[in-house]
């Protein structure tokens, strides 16, 4: 499983407001969130939003398995979350979303990214070390580094439904 | 109380309900016959099943969803506790079978074990209703009153160790979130 955007060792921040109509544009019934710095503008367009029912978690792996709940009751949920969370979510990842063949359709901010470097010159672990581990996991991911890359987000979407498992969207420098 | 004569109680009362269950509580509501229709059974996550159930209740508020925990598996998503209550979910029953082991691995104490308080911590954490239960006819009497009030409700099931090793039912559907999906909406 790779990565279907080339690096190009240099990401933009993304306006939110870009971010916020693409989400708006996928039809989704739900936002389950787990608040995260990196995608702080994001989060704060999102919940003066009254068409998107926004639902604040606990925990990353939790979002995972309300994410599942929903969508076998017939929502169409989409999580937005942390680099780090996702690491903490690994077990509900794989028992949940992908044994139980749940579409999960994760945006994950890649918090504590230094922007001059590729992903793999990262320093932090939890952005150096997050491709691997979904790579080992077998989990799909796009990383989105352009706001004129955000048609990854349907692309995540409708795969994650198409194939019924986990799509992970990568978001390479903090919202603005 | 024993576990098994808890669901039995419970089972009769599921009507047209969604149930979530977990780990050893499994078998037993299979025989009860309470699944494996509008049934969800959650084995490969431990402490997934309260978070599975409130997904769920969001989506089907028409329907009341019945969760079935363990005192050691709700304490791997604890926080739950608090997500459930924040969401008002109103069709949300949480049932804890408190037996104070880790019973699959060898009966070891759970933390705190004889000192918890699964009712007090909902209670805490915002949901509407909670109650703890030791006597199988007190159950029987209070729950349908439980269920004809608006959840959040927990409900804490003290039982006695039970070490009877039961199968999970081979009628049990192997996509299991396809199949309830499949019921629940077409």
């Amino acid at each position: 499983m790779t990565s279907e955007t080339d690096t190009k060792g240099i990401v933009e921040s993304i306006p939110a407001a870009v971010l916020h109509g693409a989400i708006s544009a996928l039809g989704v019934s739900h936002v389950l969130i787990v608040p995260d710095t990196h995608q702080k503008t994001l989060l704060a367009s999102l919940v003066q939003d009254s068409n998107l029912q926004m639902l604040t978690l606990s925990t990353e792996d939790e979002a995972i398995c309300v994410n599942a709940g929903l969508w076998i009751g017939g929502a169409e949920p989409l999580v937005i979350i942390q680099n780090v969370g996702l690491f903490a979510a690994i077990n509900a990842l794989r028992g949940v979303a992908i044994d139980m063949k749940v579409p999960t359709c994760l945006i994950v901010g890649q918090f504590g990214r230094d922007v001059s470097k590729r992903v793999e010159d990262n320093v932090p672990t939890g952005v150096r070390l997050l491709e691997p581990v979904l790579q080992a996991m077998e989990v799909p991911f796009y990383r989105l580094d352009f706001a004129a890359d955000v048609s990854v987000l349907r692309t995540a979407f409708e795969r994650s439904r198409a194939e019924r498992c986990p799509v992970v969207v990568l978001i390479g420098a903090p919202t603005s | 109380m024993k576990r098994g004569e808890a669901l039995e109680v419970l089972a009769a009362l599921k009507g047209d309900g969604i149930s979530v269950g977990t780990m050893r509580a499994i078998p037993d509501w299979y025989e009860l016959g309470a699944a494996p229709e509008l049934n969800l059974d959650n084995r490969g996550c431990m402490g997934a099943a309260s978070a599975l159930g409130l997904g769920i209740a969001l989506a089907q508020p028409q329907r009341r969803v019945i969760v079935i925990d363990g005192d050691g598996s709700l304490m791997m998503q604890l926080g739950s506790l608090t997500s459930i209550a924040g969401s008002g979910a109103s069709n949300f029953y949480h049932f804890v079978v408190v037996n104070g082991v880790y019973e699959t691995s060898g009966f070891q104490p759970i933390p705190a074990a004889g000192i918890v308080d699964f009712a007090a911590m909902a209670k805490g954490a915002g949901y509407r209703q909670a109650y703890e239960f030791d006597d199988i006819a007190v159950l029987r009497e209070r729950l349908p009153g439980i269920f004809n009030q608006p959840g959040p409700a927990m409900v804490a099931l003290k039982v006695e160790l039970d070490d009877a090793r039961k199968e999970v039912s081979p009628d049990r559907p192997k996509d299991q979130a396809g199949y309830l999906r499949a019921q629940l909406v077409g």
